[in-house]
């Protein structure tokens, strides 16, 4: 009696066959973009849709082309931020194009399509019991987006991915080698907990880890103009500009705003306590005006010169230089999380310097984006 | 899933999908070599799971034989069944509440349906119901791809 892989083909349902076009369709839709970097953590709340946002948007006035999809369809954040909130996709001859935030940065969110007073919920033949098939769906639906949309020429497609370390694996391996990844934390043992489960489950598989980014790194206070602790740890000296900083507030603030910024980026890139054993791209600090810029959809250029933004700057600039490196990891990278890459995916994959932001005329911003209905 | 005809030792080939019952699939096989038949019936979480991989089950069909997609809900799994889906778009998604009602009813040309159809299935018919108010508020009846490339014009896409 034949076994099952004696026979060639089943027999006409062609559900392996399907399976198998849809990530050819994906590979060849996402054949223009350069690098592909999934925003993550495992923890919720850390900031990873903030980040992602505001990261993009300092790549793109660096003149790299940007897109993000927001991959946490449950809890999609990224219209309402991107100020792309009840946009239509709309479809063009061949695929479909997305909606594009002011300063061109095309964003594919469950946001722009399903109110946020609404839920993502889909049709069951087995009366409920999601547990047994919607991650399933969900996978289904993002290798659908990804093939269906224009994704065209990029410099980095980002992911924002929901909270979860099981689901940040489960991206990975969806995802592909080609991916990837930026963790996002805060300075909470809670969350590093976490945030280190997910980089420890990353690094058993063949994914790139670029690094962490330690998100509500102090508080910046627009009173006084200092960065006091917002997270305090027994064992961590008090942020640079904390209230115990002598640095009085007065006309030179300014000033001081960016030396201070300065030298928190400086020491950043320096492997900190995190116990995540992998390199920190950066510390950004809290600012309540960056929560109303993100409520509002207002771009991270509003924001300029304060430390927030120059932090997300210098972020901005250790993800290129992560990207654009040649060595699979930093030489501080612990061992258990250093492993080789294979050229073809990150060797040779330096970034093109981009073109400003007017010259690209397929990413241009343009008017009517913002709130189509 | 594949199935062998024991006395034959001969795979058996897929001859048809009934329509979806109560989340149950009706998919017929026959063997080859002795024409004997047998039906697989499967129950709603063997239904849901395959659907949800985004599959059909059965060979693909031409869309113009079946007139095109209509729009309408209907049974979200008729989409499993290519010969069926000229019934309902069947797109599996929904949200918590129910969708506004139309007040004029927009046509589509066909070339226009095929182009929706590249819209992922479950921003279908978000998509649909926006592009068809664009139309409406523009004084159209009808959608077609001149309607279409002004509403990707009119979102800066």
């Amino acid at each position: 009696v034949k076994r099952y892989h004696d026979i060639v083909g089943d027999g006409g349902s062609r559900i392996l066959e399907q399976v198998a076009e849809q990530r050819t369709r994906i590979t060849g839709g996402l054949a223009g973009v350069r690098h592909l970097v999934a925003v993550g953590s495992g923890k919720g709340g850390v900031g990873k849709s903030t980040l992602t946002l505001h990261l993009a948007g300092a790549l793109r006035a660096r003149g790299r082309r940007i897109a993000i999809l927001d991959a946490d369809f449950n809890g999609p954040s990224q219209a309402r931020m991107a100020g792309v909130q009840g946009a239509l996709f709309v479809p063009g001859r061949q695929k479909v194009a997305l909606p594009q935030t002011r300063n061109g940065i095309a964003v594919f969110s469950m946001g722009s399509v399903i109110p946020e007073s609404e839920a993502l919920e889909f049709e069951s033949a087995s009366d409920g019991d999601s547990h047994t098939w919607r991650a399933t769906k969900e996978f289904a639906l993002l290798g659908e987006i990804l093939a269906a949309v224009e994704w065209g020429a990029l410099d980095l497609l980002m992911f924002d991915l929901p909270p979860g370390a099981e689901r940040t694996v489960q991206y990975a391996d969806f995802l592909g080698p080609r991916t990837s990844f930026l963790l996002v934390t805060i300075p909470s043992e809670v969350a590093r907990g976490v945030v280190a489960r997910s980089a420890a489950a990353l690094s058993k598989g063949p994914n790139r880890l670029l690094g962490y980014v330690e998100n509500m790194s102090g508080y910046y206070c627009r009173d006084c103009g200092a960065i006091k602790p917002l997270f305090v740890s027994p064992d961590q000296p008090p942020p640079v500009g904390s209230h115990s900083d002598p640095t009085p507030s007065g006309p030179d603030r300014s000033v001081r705003f960016r030396g201070r910024t300065r030298r928190s980026a400086e020491a950043s890139a320096e492997p900190g306590p995190s116990g995540l054993g992998i390199r920190c791209l950066g510390t950004v600090p809290f600012d309540p005006e960056l929560a109303r810029h993100c409520d509002q959809g207002i771009p991270l250029a509003a924001l300029p010169e304060t430390p927030v933004g120059l932090a997300l700057e210098h972020v901005a600039q250790q993800l290129l230089d992560s990207l654009e490196s040649t060595t699979s990891a930093p030489a501080h990278v612990s061992n258990e999380l250093r492993r080789d890459k294979p050229a073809s995916a990150h060797g040779s994959s330096e970034l093109r310097p981009g073109k400003p932001a007017s010259a690209d005329a397929s990413h241009e911003p343009r008017p009517g984006t913002e709130h189509p209905r | 899933m594949k199935f062998l005809c024991v006395p034959c030792d001969s795979p058996m080939k897929l001859q048809s999908v009934g329509p979806p019952e109560r989340g149950s699939l009706s998919v017929v096989y026959s063997c080859p070599e002795c024409g004997y038949e047998m039906a697989m019936l499967t129950n709603a979480y063997e239904t849901q799971i395959v659907q949800s991989l985004g599959v059909r089950i059965g060979p693909e069909i031409d869309k113009t034989e079946t007139g095109g997609l209509t729009s309408g809900t209907g049974c979200p799994f008729t989409a499993m069944i290519p010969a069926a889906e000229g019934a309902a778009e069947g797109t599996g998604h929904t949200t918590s509440t129910g969708a506004a009602a139309q007040p004029v009813p927009i046509r589509w040309t066909a070339a226009a349906e095929a182009r929706l159809e590249k819209v992922p299935s479950f921003v279908r018919p978000m998509a649909r119901t926006g592009i068809e108010r664009f139309a409406r508020e523009r004084g159209a009846l009808e959608v077609d791809e001149t309607i279409l490339d002004a509403a990707r014009d009119f979102f800066g896409m």
